[in-house]
């Protein structure tokens, strides 16, 4: 696995899932906290809308809720959640009631954006990000968000290795083309 | 700038609404469930082109067959008409032997007389 970005916290340890499998509300509330910021970012840098990556995220942990039995270990449940995230977020797209909308970062999060950091850069990244087709974009944000290597993303999204190569280097082609459209020039 | 690093920042790991988890830990007290599609794997997403396939080769073996068993019946019919016109031919002969057979003998008679 690669290495886990600064702020991607170390999976529960397996009591919390035990007491979680047994019933605790408060165990499976931990674990809800634990990794709401991996689910809810995953359907919010795909979805690119605040409101239906929070109501697939809460769908998410319900699915979990029902699956709790099947959850072999904390790495398990890891994978699992990445998994149903990335499978629901390419269902949604294509169901009836998706729907694109503006990202309104700031009314959530005011002042949360360090000020050394382009805003208007990250926004754009975002949206160029959000063009990309379905499995393509998931492969660029289970790489970028979750620092995970290719082999796990192929196993993650369902899809040979080489294919989510060939996706991982065709979207970082077309986000370098189109960042040099507007002007931002980078390295290769 | 360096696209990779870029994106690592752009797309960090983001918190939903204050009040999340209690959200999901309402919709599970007040029983909410959510469809819970069978895991999607390689071999289910086979399976729609390996039906077509088998379809298409058992409708391929029914065309063959009923094709074989429709020359069968056409070469039946085609047999039982030659032995037809076989017959007809033979009796034909028949006919023209008795005719010659039934001149001479009254040729023979005439002559007795």
């Amino acid at each position: 696995m690669a290495a886990a970005s600064a702020d991607v916290p170390a999976p529960p340890d397996d009591d919390l899932l035990a007491q979680a499998r047994a019933g605790s509300e408060s165990a499976f509330a931990a674990i809800v906290r634990e990794y709401q910021g991996m689910v809810f970012g995953l359907a919010y840098h795909f979805l690119q809308s605040w409101s239906q990556a929070e109501e697939l995220a809460q769908d998410v942990f319900l699915a979990l809720h029902q699956n709790l039995a099947r959850i072999e270990s904390a790495r398990h449940l890891v994978f699992w959640l990445r998994r149903v995230t990335s499978n629901r977020c390419i269902d949604w797209v294509r169901s009836p009631r998706y729907r694109r909308e503006v990202p309104m970062d700031d009314l959530h999060e005011p002042g949360a954006m360090p000020r050394w950091r382009d805003p208007m850069l990250d926004a754009l990244l975002r949206t160029l990000v959000a063009e990309l087709p379905p499995h393509p974009r998931m492969v660029v944000t289970l790489r970028f968000q979750e620092d995970l290597d290719l082999a796990e993303i192929a196993a993650i999204v369902e899809l040979p290795l080489n294919t989510v190569k060939s996706h991982l280097r065709r979207s970082l082609e077309a986000l370098r083309r189109k960042l040099a459209q507007r002007g931002h020039t980078h390295e290769s | 700038m360096n696209l990779e690093h870029e994106l690592r920042q752009a797309l960090k790991r983001k918190a939903p609404s204050k009040g999340f988890d209690e959200k999901v830990l309402g919709r599970i007290a007040s029983g909410a469930t959510v469809p819970v599609p069978a895991p999607e794997t390689r071999w289910t997403r086979l399976a729609l082109p390996v039906a077509a396939s088998l379809v298409f080769a058992l409708a391929g073996s029914y065309y063959v067959r009923q094709h074989e068993r429709q020359q069968q019946v056409a070469q039946a019919e085609q047999a039982a008409r030659e032995v037809v016109l076989a017959l007809q031919i033979a009796s034909e002969k028949v006919s023209a032997v008795q005719v010659k057979v039934q001149e001479i003998s009254h040729h023979e008679r005439q002559v007795e007389y």
